[in-house]
């Protein structure tokens, strides 16, 4: 069963551009990333889904409910994490998080919400208007979450949170999904997904580009790599297959996208002098040049 | 109507509410407290009136100057303006934020992705915008009375009082409804205050205007300060049904309209 499924959903702001004829379908229980650049239309889709802006065509739904007309009863179902973590700056921590909660009716809350500020490391008794971009972002998601939503929508939820809470972090969303809890994951950062996400969808300029696995997003291995040689090089000296979007292709620096084996790679560099090399991930628009020109 | 909503906006309005209660409560009394005064050398100020032009006695809201020698007539002339005029930067401000602040303060993407219906928003904004204006109302009401009691010197009747202070709630409660109608037909999200405050300004001068005597005032009904019937000394003075269904058409109006708006808007980020 899907949890999600939009049909051919459509949002223009007069000459602007929202998102373009979008059609997607999330299964219960899926952990599924929603991916692409800043401007994509992410957020639109989002806003959509909850009924914060209207479609200017096409239709979604969640738990098979139109997003437009049940609204209400999907977001009982729901939580929701927005990018901009903005909140009552006159209430205190505790005071934010059960002015929420009783929204949706349930109460004797407190377990659940001293579970996950012990989680996220908070004070309850702090003000709101006092907190960092990082520790708001905390209290976003215990919002999101204290109600035991059977779909968490997050969008971008990990920007200003540490290391170290980003891990608490995936670690209590698995948790939730092992109990049922499906999730939708916005993000414009491709190993966050990578590392989190089941399925992945690539959104630009307001199309989805591709849905895929992530195992077989994987498989594509798609790095970034920069040799310094001590000589003129050129990129047909390497003698590789795999090389992709070219930014450096002579000279005694090459710079590429590589989405061969790396082994190979490094087999052919260690007969020959080089004098430095770097290997990272590549960003999200290079990823985008490369595959989806 | 939110209960929970309605009872979080309550308590985040209540310092706005008592902030200008006490401002238009201590200028009512203050200026009240002047009344003897008036009234002990009223031979003088009318000597004194008499060289000043009648264009300017008119505009001020005297139909003539005696009316200030009375109580009642006192009350009228020198305190209505704080409530006509106050009330309604208070009554316009208030509800062209009501709704807006979620928006411009990026609360909105928080409160409704809650289990609520953007009806439910609308009317428990509105709710509370008009107890607001409301409980400012009665309790300048219940002040002016009070300070009428304490200065008195003579008789005074309560009833063209109370009907004025009807008059005041509804042009009130019409600014309210004008608020909540440019509030939701904004296109971008930030404070409207300054347009507002504004408006009321200068729908105001336009009442003035179209009270100058040698002037043609048909004009001055394009503002609702002109609905409110302020000759409160007059014998037939009383609730007039087409002033009152003015201000309630009006008023309901704006206020279907704009809910009609609420219902179909893309929220402002």
């Amino acid at each position: 069963m899907d949890i999600i499924e939009i049909n051919h959903l459509t949002k223009s702001y007069g000459r602007s551009r929202g998102i373009e004829d979008l059609t997607l379908s999330v299964p219960k229980g899926d952990i599924f990333g929603f991916i692409g650049p800043n401007g994509s239309g992410k957020s639109t889709t989002i806003r959509i889904l909850l009924n914060l802006i209207f479609p200017s065509s096409g239709s979604a739904t969640i738990f098979g409910l139109d997003v437009v007309r049940d609204s209400q009863k999907i977001r009982s179902r729901t939580g929701y994490v927005p990018s901009d973590a903005s909140m009552y700056d006159r209430m205190k921590v505790m005071e934010f998080l059960t002015f929420g909660a009783a929204f949706y009716g349930a109460k004797n809350n407190d377990d659940r919400i001293h579970y996950l500020l012990n989680i996220f490391d908070l004070d309850p008794g702090r003000n709101i208007a006092e907190l960092s971009m990082g520790n708001k972002k905390k209290v976003s998601i215990i919002q999101a979450m204290i109600h035991r939503p059977e779909l968490l929508i997050l969008d971008e939820p990990t920007s200003g949170l540490d290391p170290l809470i980003q891990s608490r972090f995936f670690d209590l969303l698995h948790e939730e999904n092992r109990q049922g809890t499906t999730v939708f994951f916005s993000s414009h950062t491709l190993s966050e997904v990578q590392a989190f996400c089941k399925t992945v969808a690539i959104v630009k300029d307001g199309k989805i580009v591709n849905i895929e696995e992530i195992a077989s997003l994987r498989k594509k291995q798609l790095k970034k790599v920069r040799i310094l040689f001590p000589a003129v090089r050129t990129i047909d000296d390497l003698g590789l297959s795999g090389i992709g979007a070219v930014e450096s292709g002579s000279g005694k620096s090459l710079a590429f996208l590589y989405s061969g084996d790396i082994n190979f790679l490094i087999g052919k560099l260690a007969v020959q002098p080089v004098e430095n090399l770097s290997i990272e991930e590549p960003s999200l628009d290079e990823i985008f040049l490369h595959y989806y020109k | 109507m939110n209960r929970i909503l309605f009872y979080m906006e309550m308590r985040r309005n209540a310092w706005s509410l008592i902030l200008w209660s006490t401002v238009i409560g201590v200028l009512i009394f203050f200026t009240m407290s002047f009344f003897g005064s008036v009234l002990h050398y009223q031979q003088q100020i009318a000597a004194m009136v008499a060289l000043v032009p009648a264009m300017a006695i008119k505009m001020r809201g005297f139909s003539n100057i005696s009316d200030i020698f009375s109580i009642l007539g006192f009350y009228t002339a020198n305190n209505l303006i704080y409530m006509m005029l106050l009330g309604s930067i208070f009554s316009i401000v208030l509800s062209s934020n009501i709704l807006l602040k979620e928006e411009y303060g990026k609360t909105a993407e928080y409160l409704m992705s809650r289990p609520i219906t953007r009806r439910e928003i609308f009317t428990t904004k509105l709710a509370l915008a008009f107890l607001n204006i409301i409980l400012l109302n009665i309790l300048a009401t219940l002040i002016g009375f009070i300070a009428i009691m304490v200065y008195k010197k003579g008789t005074f009747n309560l009833q063209p009082f109370l009907v004025i202070s009807l008059y005041t709630l509804l042009l009130n409660l019409l600014f309210g409804a004008l608020g909540l109608f440019i509030s939701v037909t904004m296109k971008r999200a930030k404070p409207v205050t300054s347009f507002c405050v504004g408006l009321v300004l200068v729908l105001y001068f336009l009442y003035t205007i179209s009270r100058m005597s040698g002037v043609d005032g048909t004009f001055g009904y394009l503002s609702p300060f002109k609905w409110v019937n302020s000759n409160v000394l007059s014998p037939s003075y009383g609730v007039e049904f087409s002033r009152i269904a003015a201000f309630v058409g009006m008023t309901a109006l704006l206020l279907l309209v704009s809910g009609l708006i609420y219902r179909r808007k893309d929220i402002l980020t």
